[in-house]
C-alpha cells in the first residue's frame, strides 16, 4: 500500500468515524436489572432502602444507573426495543411524556400488590403508568437568627419582599421545577391557577427589588448562609438535610394555601425486564419506604408508612399540600416560560 | 514619567486580572478543607474528611476509571486517525480534501449537547446503544478535531524539501516518517493529545447521554451528586482534578517541554 494511499484511507475512516459509521454490536443479556437513582445520599438510600431487598427476595442483580430524568428518558426513547434502563426514576412533568408516548407499561396491583397501599390520586396524576413514591413540598424556607417571625403564607411573603422587610431568594426559570413550585404554586395561592398566572406575575413586578434568582439547590443555601437572602421558596426535605448537616439556623414553614407537591414518580418502559416490577413493588413497600424517608427527609405515599418521632414534625402530609395539575402545568408550561423570560428575565 | 505610569497600569491590571482568575478556584481549595458539613465561606474550621469522602463513596472512583479511560482511549484513537489524515489532508491538492478537512472540523463549531442527543439516537439506530464503545466513538467524534487541526497546522509549516532529502539519501516512506515527519510534527501531537485529553475528560453534555450503571463518567456523577448533596466532597474532588492537572503539566513541561507543544498553536 502507498503511502498516501494510507494517509487517505485514513482520511476516510476518520471521516466515516464522524458520521458514525462503526458495525453493530449486540448488547448483553443477563439475569440483571438496571435501575436509576440521582446521585449522593439518594442512591445510597436507594442502595440500602430497595435494592437490598430486592436482591435479597429475587437473588437477581440491580446495578444502579446515576444521572437524571430528561437522560434515561433520551436513552429510553431511543432503544424503545431493548431500553437501557429497566426502571425510570422521574419528575411528574417527565412522567407524563413517557405516558403520552406511549413509553412506559401502565401499573396495575396485579402486577404490583403495593401499589394498593399508595393514594389512588398519586398514581392517576401520571395517566396510570407510573405512580408517585416519594415527594417534596415547596414552601418557605429561613434564615431563623434573621427572621425571627417568618411570613406564614404565600400572600404574606410577597407582602413582606415587596415592602422591603424581607430579602427572598426565589428559584430561577432555569430550575425544571420553577413553573410548578413558584409560579403556579404562588398563582394559587393569590387568586389565580392554571388558567391565570396574573397574580403570580403582578406579585413579583411588586417584589422585584427585594429577589434574588437561585438556579440550584446549593444557590440558594449560599444565599441564605451568606445573608445575600433573608427567606426563599424552597422544598422541606433539602431544608431538614441541611438542618442535619449542621446549618441549624434554617427552618421551613409549610404555607397556609400549602406549598405545591413535588413528586417523584417511578415508571418501567415498555420491554424493560419483567422482573423490574419486583423490584418496583420493593418501592411501593411501607417498610422500605419508612427507612427511606429516614434518610432522604421527604415524605413518602404508601398509606401504612409511619413515620419516626423525628421525621413527624418536618414531613407535611400530602393532603395538605396544593397538588399540581401536572398534565395542565405541562400543556402551559412553554407560555409561563416565554412570559418570564419577557417580563422578568432571569 | 508617562512610561512609568502606563508600567504600572499595565501591572496592576495583569495583578488583578489573575486575582480574578484566581480567587474562585481558591476558594473552592479552601472550602475543599473546611471543617462543616457545608459548603460557606470562610470556613469555621480545616479538616481533610471530605477528600477521604470521594474514596468511600465507589460511583466516583469507578466514573473516575472509566473517565480516564475514555479519554486516553479516545485520545489514542483521534492520534491513530487524525495523524495519518491531517498528512494526506494538509498536502493534498485535490479538491474534496478541503470539504473532508472542514467536516473532521465540524464538531468544534457544533453544540455538545446537539452532538450527544443526535449521536445517542444514531448509534442506538445502529445497535450500539448506550454503551462504553457507543461513549468512545462519541468521545473520538469531539476529540479528533483536536489532533487534526493541531497536526495540521504543523506539518502545512514544514517545507516538503526536508522530506524529499530524506528520500533521495535512500529513506524508504516510512523510515522517513519515523525519522523525519514525525520528529517535526511531535509538537502538533502534544498538543491535539493534551487537549484531546482534556476534552474528553471534561466533557459532560455527551457523557450525559450516554452514562449508565458500566459507563458513567466523572463528570455526569459529579453533576448527579451536586444536586443531591450539600456538602463539600464536590470541592475536594475539583481540588484533586487541579492537582492532577497541575502535577500532569509539570511531569509534561519537564518530559517534553511545555514551550516546544505552544509552537504548535
Amino acid at each position: 500500500m502507498k503511502r498516501r494511499h494510507f494517509l487517505g484511507g485514513s482520511a476516510m475512516v476518520g471521516a466515516g468515524l464522524m458520521a458514525g459509521g462503526l458495525p453493530r454490536l449486540a448488547n448483553a443479556q443477563s439475569k440483571e436489572i438496571t435501575v436509576t437513582a440521582f446521585g449522593g445520599v439518594w442512591e445510597e438510600a436507594v442502595r440500602t432502602c430497595f435494592v437490598a431487598p430486592f436482591e435479597a427476595k429475587t437473588k437477581a442483580k440491580a446495578n444502579v444507573s446515576l444521572g437524571g430524568p430528561p437522560q434515561w428518558l433520551a436513552q429510553v426513547e431511543a432503544n424503545q426495543a431493548k431500553p437501557p434502563v429497566d426502571v425510570l426514576i422521574m419528575t411528574p412533568d417527565l412522567a407524563l411524556s413517557a405516558a403520552k408516548a406511549d413509553l412506559v407499561d401502565t401499573f396495575t396491583v396485579d402486577k404490583l400488590p403495593n401499589l394498593a397501599k399508595i393514594p389512588q390520586e398519586l398514581t392517576d396524576s401520571v395517566m396510570g403508568k407510573g405512580t408517585l413514591f416519594d415527594y417534596g413540598v415547596g414552601g418557605i424556607t429561613f434564615h431563623k437568627e434573621r427572621v425571627s417571625n417568618p411570613p406564614k403564607s404565600f400572600a404574606e411573603f410577597v407582602d413582606r419582599v415587596a415592602s422591603g422587610e424581607l430579602v427572598a431568594s426565589v428559584p430561577s426559570i432555569s430550575y425544571a421545577v420553577t413553573p410548578i413550585m413558584l409560579i403556579w404554586a404562588m398563582a394559587k395561592a393569590l387568586g389565580g391557577g392554571v388558567e391565570n398566572v396574573d397574580p403570580f406575575f403582578k406579585a413579583m413586578e411588586k417584589m422585584k427589588d427585594n429577589l434574588v434568582y437561585w438556579g440550584g439547590p446549593n444557590d440558594f443555601f449560599n444565599h441564605l448562609s451568606s445573608g445575600e437572602a433573608d427567606v426563599g421558596i424552597y422544598f422541606d426535605g433539602r431544608t431538614w438535610n441541611h438542618y442535619d448537616s449542621g446549618a441549624t439556623w434554617i427552618d421551613f414553614i409549610n404555607p397556609e394555601e400549602g406549598g405545591s407537591l413535588n413528586g417523584v414518580a417511578v415508571q418501567k418502559p415498555k420491554n424493560a425486564d419483567p422482573l423490574a416490577w419486583d423490584y418496583i413493588n420493593e418501592i411501593l413497600d411501607a417498610q422500605n419506604q419508612t427507612k427511606f424517608a429516614d434518610i432522604m427527609n421527604y415524605g413518602v405515599t404508601n398509606t401504612d408508612v409511619v413515620y419516626s418521632e423525628k421525621l413527624k414534625p418536618r414531613i407535611t402530609p400530602w393532603q395538605k399540600t396544593a397538588f399540581p395539575p401536572y398534565e395542565q402545568i405541562a400543556e402551559v408550561r412553554n407560555e409561563w416560560v416565554d412570559r418570564w423570560n419577557r417580563e422578568i428575565g432571569r | 514619567m508617562k512610561r512609568d505610569w502606563i508600567n504600572i497600569a499595565l501591572a496592576a491590571f495583569v495583578v488583578l486580572f489573575f486575582v480574578f482568575m484566581l480567587a474562585p478556584i481558591l476558594i473552592v481549595v479552601l472550602v475543599s478543607f473546611t471543617s462543616a458539613g457545608y459548603v460557606s465561606f470562610p470556613i469555621p474550621g480545616w479538616s481533610t474528611k471530605w477528600f477521604a469522602r470521594i474514596f468511600e463513596y465507589q460511583p466516583f472512583i469507578d466514573a473516575m476509571i472509566v473517565s480516564i479511560q475514555i479519554a486516553i482511549g479516545a485520545t489514542v484513537l483521534s492520534c491513530l486517525i487524525g495523524i495519518p489524515a491531517s498528512l494526506y489532508l494538509a498536502r493534498s491538492r485535490s479538491a474534496w480534501a478541503n470539504a473532508v478537512m472542514t467536516f473532521l472540523l465540524s464538531p468544534l463549531s457544533m453544540p455538545m449537547i446537539v452532538i450527544g442527543f443526535a449521536s445517542l439516537f444514531f448509534l442506538s439506530w445502529l445497535g450500539v446503544g448506550i454503551s462504553f464503545t457507543a461513549l468512545l466513538i462519541t468521545h473520538t467524534v469531539v476529540c479528533l478535531p483536536y489532533i487534526v487541526r493541531t497536526v495540521a497546522g504543523v506539518y502545512a509549516g514544514i517545507p516538503r524539501s526536508y522530506e524529499e532529502a530524506a528520500a533521495i539519501l535512500g529513506a524508504n516512506t516510512l523510515l522517513t516518517f519515523w525519522h523525519v515527519t514525525l520528529p517535526l510534527i511531535r509538537p502538533g501531537i502534544m498538543a491535539g493529545s493534551l487537549f484531546s485529553f482534556l476534552t474528553s475528560f471534561d466533557n459532560l453534555p455527551i457523557s450525559y447521554f450516554f452514562g449508565s450503571a458500566d459507563t458513567n463518567t466523572l463528570p455526569v456523577v459529579m453533576l448527579s451528586y451536586l444536586e443531591n448533596q450539600f456538602d463539600p466532597t464536590i470541592a475536594a474532588l475539583s481540588t484533586l482534578q487541579l492537582l492532577l492537572a497541575v502535577v500532569a503539566l509539570l511531569i509534561v513541561d519537564r518530559v517534553y517541554g511545555i514551550d516546544k507543544m505552544t509552537v504548535a498553536g
